[in-house]
């Protein structure tokens, strides 16, 4: 399949008081047409930077992409024109966020902020564009769409806010949706339909999603790949029944054990991480995740593990072999 | 909301009743005597005569009998008619003004509301365009200059202020006079050729084709007009930047960006009108501030204002002009309250008025 967008070695720095945060640190990742990505990791570990890198919506100072290159259709998003990057977002690649609440603006009516990206970027006037907003108002499901354009953002329930942020980053048939969290803010039961939904629009518009998430449940049934992040590390990389079957990266491994299973047998305690992933000010020369690692060796003290190919389909940077326990 | 806008208009009367009452009680401060030299020219010269306003006013009655009568009238010992009385319109006559406290009040009002008008509008353009200028441009230059700018604008007392320009734009320059007209001017104003539309002179003398008359009346605006606005496109200037500043951090912001919005767009219609919704309010209640006259301003520049006036029978205790002028004051400041209400329910549809 053909790559629908390749980031290579992308980083990201904040220059704050204390110095430099170093967010991301050499994030390479692709994506294939139609194909989802699902990025897991703790809060801060840097996958909403990443992706927020990717459209430059970093506020600019304090952030600042320092490398790399992220190649969508042939045309580096990190290098193109503010003019062009324009463009792109919210009608090549769309975006929804974590709280829909906070990211819906609150003295405008529904309707014409989903409205907008068609004015922006397809010319519709303002009563085509609606019209198509309340098309897709319904398609995501909300009833009686019609009428309910004129309402404002404290006006509908958190799970209809999340479904109108749907309808607000698809209404251009973007090829590439980025959800960030996109369910954290939910009830688990809304949390379903809204998985559902997206489901049922990728089946029908046919768009590549990232989905990123500090859930591995959500992603399992979601994604065909999952990448996960440690301190602006992309620390194991699988597809997704791999990852699941035969994960490798001690971090991995301690949060699939921290999730509850169905098929587990007896009282086994879930398994917790102990301490905190760090806030990187300079390149770490040893591994981030050893100072909380069970396996940590010598050498995860003086150099850092590059993401290395284990199989064809699994990536994992770690100095620990974890079937023998000892170094690879 | 109709149903709120009616309670509103229920509690005035209580509350303007409330203001008058504040107020009458402070005469009990003041003495009979006192109160009643106001009346009399020359106290050495006619013995008696003060006892005389003392029995004809009745100003030795209990305050609460005279706080009725200020209400409904009094009846006068020799004619047998019955004087005054507010619930009667009668709002009294004022010894400073020369004239009933109506008659003052109808004639100083549009001199406010013009001084209002000139030093307003400008204020809220100017601060809120700048306090937007600073916030889109946070601490870069254009932001430090103009908080710079603002803190010192901020920090001036008006006094001060008007004082500087009174001396060097009038006494030094001679380029802009105090009062409200010169006087070959006021002449033309008061000939019965020149007619009277809003006693706003700079409306009236384009409605009666006078541009000379208009460039006069604006050249005695221009020094109270600007003192006003300067210390308070200030505040406008700050209220706006931390609002907007405010708004531009939100989340819906990133939204808006990655909507594909340009920079312009963002801000005219994503930022704009969340971060505008406190400056409308503030802006809107400094307005009716300056409606109900600047003492200090209108005393400084001469200005023959609401506010000169309310200094001036202040300080001759003449307390009948006082009560007249607080109370419509009070009036004022109350439905120009109901109205920044209104105003932010209709702004801001999150605030439901009920």
């Amino acid at each position: 399949m053909q790559d629908l967008l390749d980031i290579l070695n992308l980083k990201t720095h904040f220059q704050t008081q204390e110095g430099t945060i170093h967010a991301v640190n050499g994030v390479s990742l692709s994506l294939s047409d139609g194909e989802t990505l699902g990025i897991v990791g703790e809060s801060g570990c840097g996958k909403s930077v990443t992706m927020m890198s990717l459209l430059r919506l970093i506020p600019m100072p304090p952030g600042r992409i320092v490398a790399g290159s992220a190649h969508f259709f042939g045309r580096d998003l990190l290098q193109v024109s503010d003019t062009e990057i324009r463009t792109i977002r919210g009608s090549q690649i769309g975006m929804i966020f974590q709280d829909p609440m906070t990211f819906f603006n609150p003295v405008i009516p529904i309707g014409k902020q989903v409205a907008e990206p068609l004015e922006v970027h397809r010319n519709f006037t303002r009563a085509q564009a609606l019209e198509r907003a309340a098309e897709m108002l319904e398609m995501v499901g909300i009833p009686r769409a019609r009428d309910r354009l004129s309402d404002y953002p404290h006006q509908f329930s958190g799970g209809m806010r999340q479904r109108a942020m749907i309808a607000m980053a698809l209404i251009c048939n973007p090829k590439l949706l980025i959800a960030d969290e996109p369910t954290t803010a939910l009830d688990v039961t809304i949390q379903a339909q809204i998985i559902e939904l997206v489901l049922r629009l990728r089946e029908e518009l046919g768009m590549s999603i990232i989905w990123i998430t500090h859930d591995l449940g959500v992603v399992a049934g979601l994604a065909q790949r999952i990448a996960v992040m440690y301190a602006g590390y992309i620390i194991e990389e699988a597809l997704v029944d791999e990852f699941y079957a035969n994960p490798q990266h001690p971090y991995a491994i301690g949060l699939l054990g921290s999730l509850p299973r169905l098929d587990a047998n007896g009282h086994k305690r879930l398994v917790s991480i102990d301490g905190l992933p760090p806030v990187l000010t300079s390149e770490p020369n040893s591994c981030p995740f050893a100072p909380r690692c069970w396996l940590a060796m010598e050498r995860c003290q003086r150099e850092n593990p590059q993401l290395r190919y284990i199989n064809d389909k699994h990536r994992v940077a770690c100095w620990v072999d974890i079937d023998s326990g000892k170094e690879r | 909301m109709f149903r709120y806008i009616i309670r509103r208009l229920l509690i005035l009367p209580l509350i303007m009743t409330a203001v008058s009452m504040l107020i009458f009680a402070m005469l009990s401060l003041l003495t009979p005597y006192e109160r009643a030299s106001l009346y009399v020219q020359d106290i050495s010269k006619r013995p008696g005569a003060i006892d005389s306003i003392i029995e004809k006013y009745g100003l030795n009655d209990p305050i609460p009998v005279q706080y009725w009568h200020w209400l409904v009238g009094r009846k006068d010992a020799n004619t047998g008619e019955i004087e005054g009385g507010i619930l009667r319109g009668n709002l009294g006559w004022s010894k400073t003004g020369k004239a009933t406290v109506w008659e003052v009040i109808a004639r100083r009002m549009p001199a406010t509301a013009e001084l209002a008008i000139w030093a307003g509008i400008p204020m809220i353009l100017i601060g809120v365009g700048l306090g937007v200028i600073s916030a889109v441009n946070h601490n870069k230059l254009p932001d430090q200059v103009l908080r710079v700018i603002s803190i010192v604008g901020w920090s001036i007392p008006v006094f001060v202020f008007g004082l500087l320009c009174l001396m060097f734009f009038y006494a030094r320059l001679g380029w802009f006079a105090p009062g409200r007209l010169s006087d070959w001017a006021m002449q033309v104003v008061q000939s019965d050729s020149y007619r009277v539309y809003t006693g706003m002179y700079t409306v009236d003398s384009l409605l009666n084709l006078r541009l000379d008359i208009f460039r006069n009346a604006v050249s005695h605006l221009v020094l109270p007009s600007v003192t006003l606005a300067y210390l308070n496109w200030a505040y406008m200037l700050r209220l706006t930047r931390s609002s907007m500043l405010d708004t531009l951090s939100q989340d819906y912001m990133t939204t808006a960006r990655a909507k594909g919005l340009t920079e312009r767009l963002v801000i005219l219609r994503h930022a704009l009108p969340n971060g505008l919704i406190p400056v409308v309010t503030i802006g809107a209640i400094m307005l009716i501030g300056l409606l109900n006259g600047v003492v200090i301003t209108e005393t400084i520049f001469d200005y023959p204002g609401m506010g000169s006036f309310m200094a001036q029978s202040a300080l001759s205790l003449d307390v009948i002009s006082v009560l007249g002028i607080t109370l419509f004051s009070a009036f004022i400041l109350i439905s120009g309250n109901l109205i920044v209400d209104i105003l932010y329910g209709i702004i801001d549809p999150r605030i439901r008025l009920d």
